[in-house]
């Protein structure tokens, strides 16, 4: 029987278990999280902070990784005045800071339907009437101060205003839908949005890989069929 | 005796070639001997249920056999909604599912216990298999997974999900998701451990960010009707037992709803956040296994409820990301793993369950390497990757570098120290090839289903599996179950589970489905925001 080497794990704060947590031997810190001050192990998380300090939450809670885009908050560092935003489970604490957690906003305005962009000549045309607001864009840089992943958010919104969606959505590779800069955009523009939009157009209509068409047409064939060894 | 941390950073040694391993022990042996799957008392016998007999996990036939969380009186006054298809889980097989059944021309809802598109899908990595270069086949797809599941799946569910793959693949980029395109505009493919051909696509190491983004904007997009933050706590049925809706808990609104329809389909995922073993686990928040329990309930029959897949390079220090997940698409890449010595002691494109039990083997022999008394791992060797292929963690592994950021790591010069992590159910509801459990009516996909990776899965399964079985379910559940709706619709089989629980003498103090890990507190004041209504609470520890 091999010993338990899982078991060391026990002081692991992604541990659900409470009691491990407060057995970390570390110094405290103290933050504020949404009015409450909490004195915590200054490697925890906003969010493992709560949770150490007793209180529950559930809202904003989700992968822990920082690609789900749950978990907004503002942080404000101790000596500054600055507010900055970023992903509560990215988020350290640090002596003296402020983090309040933002409630996930409403969705977007904006609808569309790929299936009804009749082909790929039509598709500026198309985003200018689904995204009337981007050409409005005041260079106000909300945007990219917000984005917790630093994406050049402004320039990939002027890039799709251009039609060229390819090189504008591959400025939002990183971008986890968090929405920090659909908040934070004035013209109600909804920049992450413009930022799929053309991620998802690029594929649409341009994704032709000829080994996928090979084999799809091979299989549409009948031919390459599974036998099924039955033993 | 491990050395620590400091000590084996001090003596690495970035090298661009290190001998191959010597293993002694066949797969079988070291799987025995060392697989977290064997450990003395990790699976207990099932009392009640469908199963009652079977072999379970203890820490999940503890939530199988759990009491309900409602009984009729919960339901009075209740307000109802009916919809054709219910959906419960947003994560890349619920919207998938729901997507198709709502292009069939179905009515759709969607609950799900968090956001849509929360889910393990969104935090996939290393990519999704499809045979597609000229020299692969989906016979050898069918066959590198029935393999590495050592024989132990269902043959019929994984012939559908290996022909339907590279469909699923088309039918993703028609969504709007992109893949990694070589220069000719092919789609590129890596390997993954244990099988014999490139067969991965992939996008960067964020599979799943971009096929969850681009599934929930369809979804969004779409007359789906999405609850969020609304659980299941239970299923419902009609007079011949057949599935005929769910009840959901309204977090906001702290109040429950009872959703009718003509056919459930099941999408919750898996249990990484029961952290078996004490293990830490790559899972998501809402990992918990509801699905699971809910099933059960109502009588759908499971499989391999005592095999999990223990991921082999789970992050191991520093400790407050532990368990996070490591792609194998590093390993597929070319990098090593090495023990205190410096040595690879495992091929590294074997299957997982081998792998990881090679490192658990390392550790528990003395060439492991020891953090204080909080960790202990070997070495995931991309400096010796980056020696070999200058650039390439940067251009194909953005998510990996952040993360090395994280841990102020350089990913080029310093090893990772790496553990296995809780990964994956290789279990579950036992379905057939529409995705349809023993229970009329009700449809269980994703990882929530069992009997299609055996007793180990293979890396870009899951993604494929999830959506390949989510549309088989959406269509499936669209086109029969047309008929008008159920005349009575209870929980009436709670009853009986009562019944049961209370002849085989189980406790009845916990409940299930569990929804959220103790760290969440949602047993104390069922709180969904956090800070407001914790009145009753201890405020600080110190």
């Amino acid at each position: 029987m091999p010993k338990r080497v899982g078991l060391e794990y026990i002081n692991n704060p992604q541990f659900t278990n409470i009691d491990a947590m407060e057995n970390l031997i570390e110094q405290l810190v103290t933050v504020t999280i949404n009015g409450k001050e909490i004195k915590a192990p200054p490697s925890l998380s906003t969010i493992q902070a709560l949770w150490y300090a007793g209180y529950p939450r559930v809202q904003s809670v989700g992968c822990l990784e920082g690609v789900c885009g749950s978990c907004r908050i503002l942080v404000r560092r101790a000596e500054s005045t600055e507010v900055t935003m970023a992903l509560g489970c990215q988020t350290l604490l640090e002596e003296g800071m402020e983090v309040n957690f933002l409630v996930f906003p409403t969705p977007t305005h904006h609808t569309y339907n790929l299936e009804e962009i009749p082909n790929s000549w039509e598709v500026q045309t198309e985003f200018h009437r689904i995204f009337p607001e981007a050409v409005n864009c005041r260079s106000c840089n909300g945007c990219n101060k917000s984005c917790p992943k630093d994406i050049q958010v402004k320039e990939g919104v002027a890039l799709a205003s251009k039609g060229k969606f390819q090189e504008a959505g591959e400025l939002f590779v990183e971008c986890v839908m968090c929405n920090f800069c659909m908040t934070a955009c004035p013209e109600y523009i909804s920049p992450n949005h413009v930022g799929l939009f053309s991620r998802r157009v690029t594929a649409y209509f341009h994704t032709r890989p000829s080994n996928l068409i090979n084999r799809l047409e091979v299989m549409r064939k009948g031919e390459l069929k599974i036998e099924i060894d039955q033993d | 005796m491990s050395i620590t941390y400091q000590e084996a950073l001090n003596n690495y040694q970035p090298l661009e070639r290190r001998e191959p391993a010597v293993e002694t022990l066949s797969t079988e042996e070291l799987l025995q001997q060392y697989h977290p799957d064997h450990y003395k008392d990790a699976a207990t016998t099932l009392q009640v249920g469908p199963n009652r007999g079977d072999q379970c996990h203890h820490q999940l036939a503890d939530m199988l056999q759990a009491d309900a969380r409602i009984d009729e009186a919960d339901l009075a006054g209740a307000r109802t909604r009916q919809t054709d298809v219910l959906v419960i889980g947003g994560g890349g097989a619920g919207c998938a599912a729901a997507l198709v059944a709502a292009k069939a021309g179905a009515r759709v809802t969607l609950a799900t216990k968090l956001r849509l598109g929360d889910s393990n899908t969104v935090m996939a990595e290393g990519g999704i298999q499809a045979s597609v270069e000229k020299d692969d086949t989906p016979q050898a797809h069918y066959q590198d997974t029935l393999k590495a599941g050592h024989f132990h799946a269902d043959k019929e569910l994984v012939a559908s999900m290996a022909s339907d793959a590279p469909e699923v693949i088309r039918w993703l980029i028609q969504q709007g998701m992109q893949f990694d395109l070589d220069k000719f505009g092919d789609i590129m493919l890596r390997r993954a451990g244990g099988t014999t051909a490139d067969r991965i696509a992939y996008y960067r190491d964020y599979t799943g960010l971009e096929m969850m983004r681009v599934l929930r904007e369809s979804v969004k997009n779409s007359n789906i009707e999405v609850l969020d933050y609304s659980p299941a706590v239970e299923l419902m049925s009609n007079q011949s037992g057949r599935c005929a809706g769910a009840v959901i808990s309204n977090l906001k609104e702290c109040t429950f709803e009872l959703i009718k329809a003509n056919a459930v389909i099941i999408a919750t995922g898996g249990i990484g956040r029961m952290h078996l073993n004490d293990f830490p686990t790559s899972n998501h928040f809402g990992a918990t296994g509801d699905g699971l329990v809910l099933a059960y309930r109502l009588g759908a029959k499971m499989l391999d409820l005592d095999s999990f897949q223990y991921h082999p390079t789970g992050l191991a220090h520093p400790h407050h990301l532990a368990g996070s997940l490591i792609t194998e698409g590093i390993r597929s890449a070319g990098t090593y793993l090495l023990n205190s010595e410096g040595n690879r002691f495992v091929d590294e494109l074997k299957t997982r369950d081998h792998v990881s039990s090679a490192i658990l083997k390392e550790c528990t022999e003395g060439r492991g390497i020891q953090v204080g008394d909080q960790a202990t791992g070997v070495w995931l060797d991309t400096p010796g990757l980056e020696l070999r292929n200058p650039g390439l963690i940067a251009q194909k592994f953005p998510k990996l570098v952040q993360l090395g950021k994280k841990c102020d790591i350089d990913l080029t010069t310093t090893p990772l120290l790496v553990y296995p992590t809780l990964h994956y159910q290789n279990g579950g509801v036992q379905i057939d090839k529409n995705g349809l459990s023993t229970v009329p009516g009700l449809y269980c996909v994703g990882e929530v289903s069992g009997g299609i990776h055996g007793r180990n899965r293979i890396m870009g399964n899951a993604l494929l599996d999830i959506i390949c079985f989510g549309r088989r379910a959406g269509a499936h559940a669209a086109e029969c179950n047309r008929r008008p709706g159920h005349k009575k619709i209870s929980i009436e089989h709670l009853s009986s589970l009562r019944r049961n629980l209370t002849m085989a003498k189980m406790p009845m103090e916990q409940k299930g489905p569990m929804l959220f890990p103790e760290c969440a507190k949602f047993e104390d004041d069922s709180d969904y925001d956090g800070l407001h209504k914790n009145r009753n609470r201890k405020i600080s520890t110190t």
